[in-house]
């Protein structure tokens, strides 16, 4: 066409007639494209849950707590009084091994650890995001086990991120604490069952305890 | 209504001229962004930047970096991981320990405060000290010894340095001398008794630039032997200052600032006057009711001649013995200056509860004047206590370091140890040390840092920082401190102590070993564990301070100083042809000892507001009569000496009277201080090392853009032609007089129609956080700038982006200067200066919060605007909609080089904040966050004072308050229902959280109400400037 009439400008020419293939593919394409986003933003391999490197000493939490029944504040003992719960010092591990398997091979680094007082570098598993400002002892002084975020420690013969630790998953308990609220004494039993159900048990203990978790940025970030 | 008298204010000379660069920049919220635009990039280009910056992104988010987790092998015993810990220590500042109370998270100090039990501290600190902290982690620190033996360097050890000692310091000492730091330290002076016992002939020599010698030699005079005046401002009723500046330049100012805060209650009884004559504005002059700028060769006639007044027609009379200074004084010429005659009335109305103080900068001669005053106007023992110095037989620094160059010149010192200090920059220009230290066969040096002396001497020795030594002092008025360290040294650094007892041969004892075998010493052996422990918990011991004496007038050594102030008082006045060179100890790097600090280097100064720079003061006529401007490179001369420095046209200048801080041009300070500013030693001398009587001045040619703040975040109220009026509608004065008739003054100073909220109102169940700044107590001190940047862990941007307004301190202390109306810029002879901190005052409507597009800044249940600086995407609409411009953006990652052992600093409670961000005050969020976790834990209600800011912690007046607004009973409730509150800009319906108490004023015979009463402009739909919120 080499001639054009004035209303021509006013009619697509003939090249857009591929835009409508293109933009049904882009529409295809756009909606694949959020949806493997999002499965993949929030797929555990993104949250990390599952992670469970090795560490430099293969501490058994399934012997310790769930065998042993060695309490979680035993080791953790900030987890009252302070933000960090805190890995023990090498000291904690001696007070019952420098007796018990004294010769075993795995402790090589508790004991040259406790000899050199060089620390042994465990890796850290459950990491959140610097500008995320956690405090264990806000969560276990108000009712919430140490299960509701860290799993079955008891049964884990490696531990592993048990939960997606993202904003979302925070949220969530913070709008409706009842699920994961128990009477104080018994925060660090992990196999703790209600004797009633949980939401109704969560509800008088929200209101017994006044709990009003927040959910307002400063309550993690500053 | 109209204010008592009609004042102007405005915050420089180009907003008083509306200059049209100073049109510009209010206009923006952020200056113009030439200097970043990249060179345009072709398409091609910008793909592959692009691509490569996308898949680098890609591979980078494929997994969370791995983390270690390092417990201690065995937990030091109530150590909880995380959980700060706060020790006692003491930090030595010419010869004066000031007490800290360091905070410190995992073995890391990370912020100094002040011990609230020092008498000195009271529980705050000036910048300087609280910035020291940072030149512990300043990676330009000098790490090994190091010996020079021509252009050659080797690395040695502490135990040859030992070998050198022995070697240097035998038999009797003969040609070996000592050159120290003064100090308090009763371990220090016992090392030193010993060291002259076991080298008779050796020389022993104190030297620092900045001291208080001439006052403990006018007192000499005074009293016929060096006394320690101890001021106590808050028994006096009427302060006159000659030259002086306790409320900062002084080694209890924290003390003094506090006690003037608490002198001026708004009541007739309660409330001082203070009196400043001075040549330049210093801290104190910028509070004063009645403030004369005199040239500092005319300070000495003008307290000469309130004398002469207070004898002739107040008819004082002086004691016997000074009768020979009348003579002196009695000459100085009576004219008819208001200021003198006031004063002169005031002092004599107020015997026994006046106070008149000399600075540190006049000579012997006029302290001598002012004691033998203060003596006749009964302050001694009211508002002025003596205590016994204890070292009364050393020289003056300046004399003694004079001596010891003239020993060095003759060639009697064979081996110079020096400890401390920095002689070869800050000695006295017409000595030559450099030189002569070079000339020196043995020498040796202890220093923070490698610096201009350490590369002049044969041995370098890193020394410890105050946070890694053990040591003691004693307060100003005695009081006994200790100084425990936090860390161990980083670099193998020693303390003086550690290394004096080297010399003394007893180097094996330790600093703890030297410390504690003084204390014992002193507080013997029965249950010496028990008194020991306290000494070093507490940080101080209470009742130690030195015994009040009340001293008697020496009348043969008042004869001596009276032919010297005769001198004194007859002094030719400086002129236009001749003018006179004030040198002053620098408001942030002191002696120069803090040029290597980034916090201080960026402060922006108390008066001029300018950062990384000194300048050259000069009031605005001298400024038009010797033909500069502003920013003019300048080169002044005096004596064959000379330095560059640019000039700074700064109000309330004595006219003829050049001002320059001394501590800048350093040349191996490290890389923070090196090349910033001009050394003004140089043009010191011996013979009168605080004024440079008759400099010349020369343009060089050039101009400089001097790195100042005294523009930036101008509020910009309603317009420029009403901006000048609508000043006193954010900083609010009036005389005590006027407030006292008419209490609701404050109220009335703006009208508006009744605010309606479009919102709807929240409410506050909880706490509802707000603050109070008592305008009245705040000095403009900058200690509560530097609080904020240590605990926010808020970067430092560098000259040039300083340069840029891109500046980051989250509070700034807005200075304004006030002139009468209608003299114009360059004419201004006579100002006063008022300061304002001014910082986020959490709105309640928040502007900032209404335009964030992706909700970044919120208000919480408590009232605070908080910010989620990892949402923030850096649009920086909230900056361009807040009204007080507090909000900062960061501009670049300013802590991306930042070297590992800075970054030490950090507090781990705060975010760093990253590029792109925008940030501001939250009143210190994580201590909110802190008391209230403990108190849930606790299960007990958040008390009254237990959440302090930072700023609020360590403001020396104690200016700040915080709390809950929802309590009535809390202090900052109750501050915000005193008749001096006000909010500001309350006219915009934005509910500021911080309410500002109003400044008063008290000058000698002002009307209670002034012409022209409330009421005449009110509307019928009117309401008030204060409002509830």
């Amino acid at each position: 066409m080499t001639e054009s009439k004035s209303s021509d400008i006013f009619t697509f020419p003939k090249w857009t007639w591929i835009l409508r293939p293109a933009v049904a593919v882009a529409l295809v394409g756009g909606l694949v494209y959020v949806s493997v986003f999002v499965y993949l933003a929030f797929s555990p391999k993104a949250t990390d849950v599952g992670y469970a490197p090795i560490q430099p000493v293969p501490y058994s939490h399934a012997l310790h707590v769930g065998q042993l029944g060695l309490d979680c504040r035993y080791c953790h003992t900030g987890v009252e009084i302070a933000a960090h719960a805190a890995v023990p010092p090498t000291q904690t591990c001696m007070n019952c091994h420098a007796k018990v398997r004294g010769e075993s091979e795995k402790l090589i680094p508790v004991r040259e650890s406790f000899a050199t007082g060089l620390p042994v570098p465990w890796i850290r598993i459950h990491d959140l995001p610097d500008y995320v400002y956690f405090d264990h002892s806000a969560h276990v002084r108000r009712g919430v086990g140490c299960v509701s975020c860290h799993g079955r420690v008891d049964t884990m013969e490696v531990v592993y991120q048990a939960e997606p630790l993202s904003m979302a998953w925070c949220l969530d308990c913070h709008r409706n604490p009842e699920r994961h609220l128990r009477p104080v004494e018994f925060v660090t039993r992990l196999d703790w069952v209600p004797g009633e159900d949980q939401e109704v048990l969560g509800a008088r203990l929200r209101e017994e305890h006044d709990i009003n978790p927040k959910e307002t940025c400063y309550t993690c970030h500053r | 209504m109209k204010p008592e008298r009609e004042m102007k204010y405005w915050r420089s000379l180009d907003e008083l001229a509306r200059t049209p660069e100073f049109v510009e920049a209010v206009a923006r919220e952020f200056p113009t962004d030439e200097w970043d635009r990249l060179p345009p990039a072709t398409r091609r280009q910008f793909l592959k930047v692009m691509g490569a910056s996308l898949a680098l992104a890609g591979l980078t988010s494929c997994r969370w970096p791995e983390e270690e987790i390092v417990p201690f092998a065995r937990r030091p015993e109530g150590r909880t991981p995380g959980v700060p810990e706060q020790y006692a220590t003491a930090m030595e500042l010419g010869g004066s320990t000031l007490g800290l109370l360091v905070t410190s998270v995992d073995g890391r100090p990370i912020k100094n405060e002040g011990n609230p039990l020092h008498p000195d501290s009271l529980g705050a600190l000036p910048a300087t000290a609280q910035a020291d902290l940072l030149q512990l982690y300043d990676p330009d620190r000098s790490r090994r010894l190091v010996e020079r033996r021509g252009d050659q360097e080797f690395v040695r050890s502490w135990d040859d340095f030992a070998a050198w000692t022995a070697e240097r310091f035998a038999g009797d000492g003969r040609g070996a001398a000592i050159l120290a730091e003064p100090s308090s330290s009763p371990t220090m002076a016992r090392l030193r008794r010993r060291f002259t016992e076991t080298f008779p002939a050796a020389r022993w020599v104190e030297y620092q630039p900045i001291s208080r010698d001439a006052e403990r030699d006018g007192l000499a005079f005074a009293y016929g032997r060096p006394l320690r005046a101890v001021p106590h401002l808050d028994r006096a009723r009427v302060v006159a200052c000659f030259d002086a500046d306790p409320l900062f330049e002084h080694p209890a100012s924290t003390r003094l600032a506090r006690h003037f805060a608490e002198s001026r209650q708004p009541s007739r009884e309660r409330m001082s006057r203070l009196w400043v004559a001075e040549p330049a504005f210093s801290i104190t002059g910028g509070r004063a009711d009645h403030r004369a700028a005199v040239p500092a060769s005319a300070v000495p006639a003008v307290l000469a001649r309130v004398a002469r007044e207070l004898v002739a027609v107040h008819g004082l009379a002086l004691p016997e013995a000074a009768v020979n200074l009348e003579a002196a004084f009695g000459a100085a010429a009576a004219d008819g200056n208001g200021f003198v005659t006031e004063l002169a009335a005031d002092l004599a109305a107020h015997r026994g509860t006046s106070l008149i103080l000399v600075g540190p900068g006049q000579a012997p001669e006029v302290h001598a004047l002012a004691a033998v005053l203060n003596h006749g106007l009964g302050a001694v023992g009211s508002t002025l206590g003596y205590t016994e110095v204890t070292d009364p037989d050393r020289p003056s620094h300046v004399r003694a370091i004079a001596e010891l160059a003239a020993a060095m010149t003759a060639g009697e010192v064979e081996t110079l140890l020096v400890l401390g200090g920095n002689p070869v920059y800050d000695a006295p220009a017409d000595l030559g040390f450099a030189e002569l230290l070079v000339g020196v066969p043995h020498s040796a040096h202890l220093s923070l840092y490698d610096d201009e002396t350490s590369r002049r001497c044969g041995w370098h020795l890193p020394r410890a920082h105050g946070l890694e030594s053990w040591g003691d002092g004693r307060a100003w008025d005695g009081t006994l401190s200790f100084q425990q360290p936090l860390i161990q040294p980083l670099y193998d650094g020693r303390s003086a102590l550690e290394v004096l007892a080297t010399v003394v041969g007893d180097g094996d004892a330790g600093g703890h070993g030297l410390v504690r075998e003084t204390a014992l010493e002193s507080f013997g052996a029965v249950d010496f564990d028990n008194a020991w422990k306290r000494a070093l918990h507490d940080g101080v011991v209470a009742g130690t301070e030195l015994p009040v004496v009340e001293p008697e007038l020496d009348g043969s050594a008042l004869a001596r100083a009276g032919a010297g102030l005769g001198a004194l008082v007859a002094a030719e006045p400086p002129s236009a042809v001749k003018p006179e060179l004030v040198l002053i100890p620098d408001r942030k790097v002191h002696d120069g000892r803090w040029a290597n600090n980034a916090w201080q280097q960026e402060l922006p100064d108390a008066v001029t507001k300018v950062t990384w720079d000194n300048v050259l003061q000069v009031a605005p006529p001298t400024a038009r009569e010797l033909g500069f401007a502003e920013g003019d490179v300048v080169t002044v001369s005096a004596r064959g000496a000379s330095v560059e420095l640019p000039v700074s046209i700064v109000p309330g200048q004595a006219a003829h009277t050049l001002t320059a801080a001394l501590g800048y041009g350093r040349t191996a300070a490290g890389s923070v201080g090196n090349g910033v500013g001009g050394d003004a030693y140089r043009l010191r001398t011996s013979d009168s090392p605080w004024l440079v009587p008759e400099v010349a001045v020369t343009a060089t040619g050039r101009s400089l853009a001097m790195a100042t703040t005294q523009d930036h975040f101008a509020i910009d109220a309603m317009g420029f032609g009403a901006r000048l009026d609508r000043i006193p509608i954010l900083i609010r004065e009036a005389s005590l007089e006027h407030f006292l008739a008419d209490p609701e003054v404050f109220h009335h100073m703006v009208h508006h129609p009744p605010l309606k909220s479009l919102w709807q109102d929240r409410e506050y169940p909880g706490e509802q956080w707000g603050m109070a700044v008592d305008l009245n107590a705040c000095t403009g001190c900058n200690a509560c700038v530097v609080a904020c940047q240590a605990e926010n862990n808020v970067p430092v941007v560098g000259r040039e982006g300083v340069v840029r307004q891109r500046e980051m301190h989250w509070i700034r202390v807005d200075r304004y200067f006030k002139t009468e109306p209608g003299v114009g810029p360059m004419e201004v002879d006579q100002a006063e200066m008022v300061f304002q901190p001014m910082t986020c005052v959490q709105c309640e409507n928040a502007p900032c919060e209404q335009v964030c597009p992706v909700a970044a800044t919120q208000h919480t249940e408590d009232g605070i605007n908080a910010m989620a600086y990892n949402r923030c995407v850096g649009t920086r609409y909230c900056s361009n909609n807040c009204p007080f411009k507090v909000r900062r953006f960061n501009f670049f990652n300013y802590h991306k080089n930042l070297s590992e052992v800075a970054k030490l600093q950090f507090n781990p409670e705060v975010t760093v904040r990253s590029r792109g961000v925008m940030e501001k005050c939250t009143y210190c969020i994580q201590r909110i966050q802190k008391v209230r976790i403990e108190a849930r834990n606790g299960n007990r209600p958040i008390r009254d004072g237990e959440i302090v800011p930072a700023c609020a912690q360590t403001c020396p007046a104690r200016a700040i308050t915080f709390g809950d607004l929802n309590d009535p009973t809390s202090e900052a409730s109750k501050l915000r229902e005193d008749k001096r509150a006000y909010a500001t800009l309350a006219e915009l319906n934005i509910r500021p959280r911080t309410q500002y108490l109003a400044r008063l004023s008290n000058r000698v015979g002002e009307p209670a109400v002034p012409e022209g009463g409330h009421g005449a402009h009110h509307g019928g739909d009117d309401d008030h400037g204060k409002e509830a919120s």
